[in-house]
């Protein structure tokens, strides 16, 4: 399917699936029919290597997870091989000790994400609980990770609320064999051999719910977004704070507490403009927007600064952000795009000066990710 | 031969709403279903074998679900109704 100068917001929610079409201006939005209609679905994302394929990780109450595929920008959506869990053939028995997962079934998809451009058919997808998986093939198979599905001190593992959830993979674009992870309530890794091994990459970031504060692993991590300009640079939204790390993740400088309480689950970097990144701040215990109205922060690594983006009480209320809430685009300036556990679709079309709200109320969103044009 | 009823949700993933089956119990039953129509497996049963939280199955009219589950044995001449149950919101 051609490219075209199409923005395309994809939308995974409590009740399926929605891609948002605008224009590059990215001032009108027209929402498209819903997919996957009554599904729980965790992520949709576009396969930048292929244009108009999507995959979504579609979690459904009765019949338990699937992946579903779409050829032509999510008008058509085909269930795909979903994973299992170590339960499957070659994998060892569900009494084996050595099972980390033992009697426990593939609960819920969280994040499916295309690897680099020199390995077109590969994707990785992160799994409930604590799984990963490799695809060699589109979807057609899917191979566990056996060095985190089988990790030897999975059985010390937590979950975090939304469960044993493996919700973050990062891929290096300069080396496809250096991955990160990131995992509730366990923390992040990162592999310099495609996932053969694996190095713990928390220290710096507290645990303010653990009795010992800087642990080599037991972060709960939220999410983790890689610098779109250097790729050594990673922003980190942590149950315990706001952090940043210039190192590949072998250490971390924790940045939000200028902010006061810098609890929240999202964080996204833009391609157009390096060194940011966009933050929506959660009350730690009402897990809605602290301030009683809907705002997105701005790191800004070069000055150590934080910017409120959006105009106090234009959009009052309290909103929760997911996770993977809060997306970019790839355009000069770049767009901001922010979905709500109530359902509004926020937006800004100038990287944070100018807001507004997509006029459609969705279900409760979990995931916002961008399919679109680059910036000329 | 069994006479097993599935629901309309589940007729999209490829059976008809009848089918007659020849089983010695539910877990041969969902075997030979899930033979004939591949897009059955991990929908009612997932990979460990259970079934599924909210799926019920109903031998003659009794709920097995929580009880013998998927071990129930079968004469053959049942009728079987494999529903969803109600939940969600």
């Amino acid at each position: 399917m051609a490219t075209d100068r199409k923005v395309r917001v994809l939308l995974g929610t409590r009740k399926g699936t929605y891609v948002v079409e605008g224009d590059a201006r990215r001032r009108s939005w027209k929402v498209g029919p819903v997919a996957h209609a009554g599904n729980e679905v965790y992520h949709v994302v576009a396969d930048p290597r292929h244009p108009g394929v999507l995959y979504a990780a579609v979690n459904n109450g009765f019949w338990g997870p699937s992946v579903q595929r779409s050829t032509d920008w999510g008008k058509r959506w085909k269930e795909i091989a979903t994973p299992l869990t170590p339960l499957s053939k070659n994998r060892p028995p569900p009494d084996d000790p050595g099972n980390a997962s033992a009697g426990r079934p593939l609960i819920n998809l969280w994040h499916i994400e295309p690897a680099l451009a020199d390995d077109p058919a590969t994707l990785y997808l992160g799994a409930d609980p604590h799984l990963l998986f490799r695809t060699p093939d589109e979807g057609k198979s899917w191979e566990p990770i056996d060095s985190i599905n089988q990790h030897p001190a999975k059985k010390d593992w937590s979950p975090g609320a939304g469960g044993a959830c493996l919700h973050t993979i990062l891929v290096d674009p300069r080396d496809g064999n250096r991955l990160y992870i990131g995992l509730s309530a366990v923390g992040t890794f990162r592999s310099e051999d495609a996932g053969r091994s694996w190095t713990p990459t928390n220290k710096g970031v507290e645990t303010p719910f653990l009795p010992e504060k800087f642990p080599e692993t037991g972060q709960c991590v939220h999410h983790v977004v890689m610098d779109a300009a250097n790729p050594d640079v990673f922003y980190r939204q942590d149950h315990g704070g706001m952090y940043v790390s210039h190192d590949r993740m072998d250490s971390w400088r924790r940045i939000g507490k200028p902010l006061g309480d810098d609890f929240g689950f999202c964080v996204a970097t833009p391609a157009a403009a390096p060194g940011r990144a966009y933050f929506v701040r959660l009350g730690g215990e009402a897990r809605v927007t602290a301030e009683g109205y809907f705002q997105v922060f701005e790191w800004n690594d070069a000055t150590k600064k934080w910017k409120a983006l959006v105009r106090p009480k234009q959009f009052p209320g309290d909103f929760g952000v997911h996770r993977e809430g809060i997306a970019t685009d790839r355009l000069d300036p770049p767009g901001i795009y922010v979905g709500t556990t109530t359902g509004q679709l926020f937006l800004s079309p100038d990287g944070g000066k100018s807001w507004s709200m997509v006029p459609y109320a969705f279900p409760g969103i979990h995931s916002v990710s961008v399919a679109g044009p680059e910036a000329k | 031969m069994l006479d097993v009823h599935l629901d309309s949700w589940l007729r999209t993933f490829g059976p008809r709403g009848r089918e007659e089956v020849t089983a010695g119990s539910v877990s041969q039953l969902l075997d030979v279903l899930e033979g004939k129509y591949p897009k059955l497996r991990f929908k009612i049963r997932d990979e460990t074998g259970h079934l599924r939280r909210y799926v019920r199955v109903f031998v003659d009219g009794e709920d097995v679900s929580a009880t013998t589950g998927v071990a129930t044995p079968l004469t053959g001449t049942e009728k079987v109704d494999i529903l969803h149950s109600i939940a969600g919101g």
